[in-house]
């Protein structure tokens, strides 16, 4: 699984190729099939990526409502865009959500995949449990959070309340959503409960960690949690890591839920993301210039998390399966 | 790892020779199977998913799309089926939208448009803008629609840059609405509602109860409902801005209002107003705060004896004008006005007939009929006896008299309103639920408008120069 | 790793039980609510179960209705319960004169028949066609499977195509515009937003569904990539073989190597269908008339228009627009699990 670069098959076929040395038009006539079982993606991707990417650029150096034609503007949104803390108050949101829901994310994922991997009878049964959260469609699953964190007749606050009377406290829970300091960490604990995707993923790797590392962990005489440490978590670092950009990736889409639970980003912002600032000023004030500067700037910080993300874990992540 | 797991991809491969496959050649019967079950299929799918059929009736259909849902959407049909029910040329399609103000420019920018929208005042100008909207002067001069016909304060909304672009359907002037049985329990004479805002605060603090620590029932809440966030300056002699491009948030006028806005937070506390809020219904409900008697005076426009007709009948309600500030006694009379338009997009298909329908509304007949259907007055000059005496809002004179004679106010006319309407409403947040000093967050708010009126200034003169 | 000892056992077990039952209860909740009428979702002590309708007491207030058997009796008696007080719960009945008698009787004797009120759905559900009131929720259904059907069948379509070029045929330059493909997978949506949504303004399709199925027709990075991965799984020798033999490289692709791909295959239909289901943004965009919205952006539109007090209606619609992914998911378990299990693991 671990070994994707030294696919036998692959390789094997390419080898073939090689002895069988194509001629010049041999050559051609692959490249002409080549070509045209790829062409959809050659459209595709002409149309809906590499176009759009250069009017994208094109459109942020304008003032560009749709409605009339894009007028050169140069970089004044760019200059704007920087001034702009509206933008780095969604930049900020949109880190901290980041922050909270993807390290939290992993923890979580990964210590219910190693419970479930520790041989229990009904693994499917509890995983399927798991699981099913993550099937919930964004908008119902905004819908039925708004009506769990509601302050007065939300479950959550109920049960809370009873908690602290319990303890002989006399505080009150926040009204999560409502409050500018709870909206996030309200958000993020949400999240955490879509995260069966991740247990999935991280049970099958580490049902792919060969038994006999663990025999020979077991030799030495390694206790449980020099295992983890020494085994497991080398093993299985790769698909943490892949998934973990891929989250991040996936905070700057993270639209329909604050869209639909904090609508404007209310309470005063503070659920106010980038996407949805995007959005906002792309179909609602029809400023779609600025948004494309907005979009480039996005895009620009993606690639460079993306290749911080790899660079780091270059020195502790550990890959293959020898 | 590949679905079928790493066994069963063995097994595949094992039946999987090619000589198997060269066996398994489809005979030409087989063929014809999977395109007979091809054809089938598709015919299925293009029937389960036909087109619904257009009316062959013969008539020009003229696609509306309305915000109005329940009552108020009933109200309009009425009138819509009037105006179809003479004609016979011309039928208007009525369509409830959720959003419309933002789903009809999405239309429109996508070339899509339909051929007349219900919006609110407010969109008008943004609208016009972008050249979203068509101006409607020729037709409004050819056929004698005119101010003479308005009350002022609405006619002034339609128009923009000197033209006119839209059409009014209904309006609104605001007052203050108490619940006279909730006075009664608080020992206050329930005739009698406070003058000043003084007053208000004061009753407002005779009306608040707690029980058990948490708090069940508020005098006023300026944050219930909190449509005219924006506008508490108004109230304390306050302007948003110079009317030329500077926003005057800091004026002191505003400062003081949003002082007396924050009042009613460091009062009540904040956190126990967050839990008390979020238990509030929605506006349109008996979970209504006004209604459900959670908040026993609210700021409301004239429509609100509908919702109290519908939602809680028995209520025992007055409404008087909104209150002045002690010292100020010429800000007596003051309201926001706001209106209900009819606009035209730009690329509509039916630009004549939506006219039609649009002139049908505009005369005294339909007005009549939409507005008393709504329980509002009318934003005609001329109003006939019959509507006062078969109107149900009992205070409907009130209304008019305020929106024809009382200090009238609406946002400023800039196409950059609803970016500033947020800002607004984030500076209104940051007072109300962070405690933010008033000053502090007008001036951030401030700055922010400010730059975003520049802005918003250039590209106007780049457009139109 | 196996848990050795028994107490450590124990406590997985007791750690997965309590973890399932936090997973699960928001969508018990969700559906307990979505049964319930309004006034019981507004109480300090809400029900899981709900109960039944609730009779006026002389104190003015109401009350549940619910039956009491009082030892060595047979029938029941109809009573009102007032509070629950432990093992004992105060009830309300009829007494001698017309009036109302309250005492405490063990809670064992008490039965209070849960009422179950599927009628929210109907509510819900019913189609109004010009009413913003209900979600015309079959006409949403529909208009979300027809873009459902036509995008899957294009993705698959498309993406198996692209995918056996990328995989079993070598042709120069091959792997560069895989590599660049992949690369594709890094942009955030919201940076083609607009010029796309200028695009399909171009071709007059706002406001039409055309935008939202007729992209997948050409491709997708993520399941190329993943098409691809599995067939370069499959044996080469099939396909020389069958070079040898005459046979064009669409029908090695067509007979011998789609045959194969099946579950590769279903993998993607299934995710892209899900995609479908669940897409907001798209449908937001581009639908611009109420009747051809999709269900989840119709739930939206209903939510924004109702705002925060049909609980139990918002819950039945959002049941709804759950309830069919997880009626796929179970029948298709296996296909999600191993789908989700490849897409997460390569790197």
């Amino acid at each position: 699984m671990n070994s994707q670069s030294g696919d036998p098959r692959g390789r094997g076929v390419r080898a073939v190729f090689r002895e069988a040395r194509p001629s010049a038009r041999v050559q051609w006539r692959q490249l002409r099939t080549g070509l045209l079982f790829i062409s959809p993606w050659l459209v595709g991707f002409t149309l809906f990526l590499a176009y759009p990417i250069g009017m994208s650029f094109y459109y942020s150096l304008c003032d560009f409502s749709v409605l009339q034609p894009p007028r050169f503007v140069g970089l004044a949104n760019y200059q704007e865009l920087v001034a702009d803390d509206v933008f780095r108050q969604a930049l900020t949101n949109t880190f901290c959500y980041a922050a909270g829901a993807i390290p939290l994310g992993i923890l979580l994922a990964f210590g219910i995949a190693m419970l479930l991997n520790t041989g229990v009878r009904g693994m499917t049964v509890y995983r399927t449990i798991f699981f099913l959260p993550s099937l919930v469609p964004s908008v119902a699953l905004a819908i039925l959070w708004m009506w769990i964190f509601n302050g007065k007749d939300g479950i959550l606050n109920i049960a809370l309340s009873d908690v602290a009377r319990a303890l002989g406290s006399s505080a009150s829970p926040p009204s999560w959503l409502s409050d500018p300091k709870w909206v996030k960490p309200a958000l993020i604990f949400m999240s955490l409960w879509g995260t069966g995707h991740a247990v999935v993923i991280y049970l099958a790797g580490l049902q792919d960690v060969p038994v006999h590392l663990y025999e020979a962990a077991d030799l030495d005489g390694a206790n449980w949690w020099q295992k983890v440490r020494n085994v497991t978590l080398p093993m299985v670092s790769p698909v943490i890591l892949f998934n973990g950009i891929m989250a991040i990736i996936g905070t700057f889409n993270f639209f329909a839920i604050p869209f639909v639970m904090a609508p404007g980003g209310q309470p005063a912002r503070s659920a106010y993301f980038l996407a949805v600032n995007l959005f906002d000023n792309a179909f609602l004030y029809l400023r779609m210039g600025y948004a494309s500067a907005m979009a480039w700037v996005l895009f620009l910080i993606v690639f460079v998390l993306t290749m911080l993300a790899l660079k780091l874990s270059e020195r502790h992540v550990h890959y293959g399966g020898s | 790892m590949y679905p079928g797991g790493a066994g069963s991809r063995k097994g595949q491969f094992e039946s999987g020779t090619y000589e198997a496959y060269k066996l398994k050649r489809e005979t030409p019967n087989s063929k014809l199977g999977a395109l007979c079950a091809g054809v089938l299929c598709l015919i299925l799918f293009g029937w389960f998913f036909r087109p619904e059929p257009a009316p062959a009736d013969g008539r020009v259909h003229v696609r509306y799309w309305e915000k109005w849902t329940g009552f108020e959407e009933d109200a309009m049909r009425k009138v819509v089926d009037t105006f179809n029910a003479r004609q016979d040329r011309i039928y208007v399609d009525m369509l409830a939208v959720s959003q419309v103000d933002q789903k009809m420019l999405l239309a429109t920018a996508g070339g899509n448009p339909p051929d007349v929208a219900g919006v609110w005042d407010s969109n008008v100008v943004v609208y016009a803008d972008y050249n979203a909207i068509q101006p409607l002067d020729d037709r409004c001069s050819r056929d004698g629609v005119g101010p003479e016909d308005y009350l002022a304060a609405y006619w002034e909304l339609c128009r923009h840059r000197n033209h006119t672009f839209a059409l009014p359907t209904t309006p609104a002037s605001v007052a203050l609405h108490w619940n006279r049985q909730k006075f009664r329990e608080a020992g206050i004479n329930p005739d009698q509602p406070p003058r000043t805002l003084e007053e208000l605060a004061a009753f407002s603090d005779r009306l608040t109860r707690r029980e058990g620590g948490k708090l069940v029932q508020s005098g006023f809440l300026p944050a219930e409902p909190g449509w005219w966030n924006w506008g508490w300056g108004h109230w304390f002699g306050g302007q948003l801005w110079d009317g030329r491009g500077h926003a005057t948030l800091t004026a002191p006028e505003n400062i003081r209002a949003f002082q007396w806005v924050k009042g009613f937070a460091d009062r009540a506390g904040t956190r126990d107003l967050q839990v008390f809020q979020s238990g509030f219904g929605n506006f349109s409900s008996p979970q209504n705060a006004f209604l459900a008697g959670q908040v026993a005076m609210v700021q409301q426009g004239v429509w609100m004896a509908n919702y109290i007709h519908n939602n809680n009948p028995g209520m025992d309600w007055e409404a008087a004008p909104f209150p002045f500030p002690e010292d100020r006694p010429d800000l007596a009379n003051s309201t926001p006005v706001g209106l209900d338009v009819l606009v035209i997009p730009t690329g509509a298909r039916h630009p004549e007939e939506a006219w039609e329908f649009c002139k049908f509304v505009q005369s005294q007949e339909g007005m009549e009929m939409l507005c008393a259907a709504q329980w509002k007055h009318s934003p005609l000059s001329r109003v006939s006896e019959r509507f006062y005496r078969e109107h149900r809002n009992k205070r409907i004179k009130l209304f008019y008299d305020l929106a024809a004679r009382g200090r009238t106010f609406a946002p400023p006319p800039v196409g950059i309103w609803r970016e500033w309407q947020d800002e607004m409403k984030t500076a209104f947040e940051n007072i109300w639920t962070n405690g933010q000093a008033p000053a502090d967050a007008l001036a951030y708010a401030e700055n922010r408008v400010q730059t975003k009126l520049d802005r918003y200034q250039e590209s106007i003169a780049r457009r139109y120069e | 790793m196996a848990a050795k000892s028994p107490l450590a056992l124990l406590c997985v077990y007791a750690l997965l039980t309590l973890g399932s039952l936090l997973f699960l209860f928001p969508l018990i909740w969700m559906v307990s609510t979505s049964v319930k009428p309004i006034s019981q979702t507004k109480e300090a002590r809400p029900q899981l179960i709900p109960y039944p309708e609730t009779v006026p007491s002389p104190d003015g207030r109401r009350y549940p209705a619910a039956y009491l058997r009082e030892a060595g009796s047979r029938e029941e008696k109809p009573i009102s319960v007032i509070a629950r007080e432990g093992a004992s719960v105060l009830i309300e009945e009829d007494a001698p004169g017309g009036r109302r008698e309250r005492r405490s009787v063990a809670a064992a004797a008490v039965r209070i028949p849960p009422v179950w009120r599927w009628e929210n759905y109907v509510r819900a559900v019913t189609y109004k066609a010009d009413q913003l009131g209900y979600i015309p929720f079959l006409q949403y259904g529909k208009n979300t499977l027809y873009i459902a059907i036509l995008s899957v069948i294009g993705t698959v379509l498309s993406n198996a195509l692209v995918a056996y070029g990328f995989s079993r045929i070598a042709w120069p330059g091959r792997d560069i515009a895989f590599g660049i493909t992949v690369a594709t997978m890094m942009i955030p949506f919201p940076v083609l937003m607009v010029p796309v949504y200028v695009i399909f303004k171009t071709l007059g399709w706002v406001g039409s569904p055309k935008p939202l199925w007729v992209p997948a027709f050409f491709g997708g990075a993520f399941n190329i990539f993943l098409l691809r991965q599995f067939f370069l799984s499959l044996p080469f020798e099939l396909s020389d073989a069958a070079r040898i033999d005459g046979c064009s490289e669409f029908r090695i692709f067509r007979n011998i190597i789609l045959p194969l791909a099946r579950p590769a295959l279903a993998v993607v239909a299934l995710f892209h269908f899900m995609h479908v289901w669940n897409d907001f943004l798209g449908p937001l965009i581009y639908l611009t008339d109420q009747r051809t919205y999709t269900l989840a952006y119709g739930l939206q539109a209903y939510q924004s228009q109702h705002g925060g007090t049909q609980w139990p209606l918002l819950m039945a619609a959002a049941t709804l627009v759950v309830l069919p992914v997880i009626v796929i998911f179970f029948f298709a378990q296996k296909t999600f699990i191993q789908g989700i299990t490849v897409t997460g693991m390569k790197n």
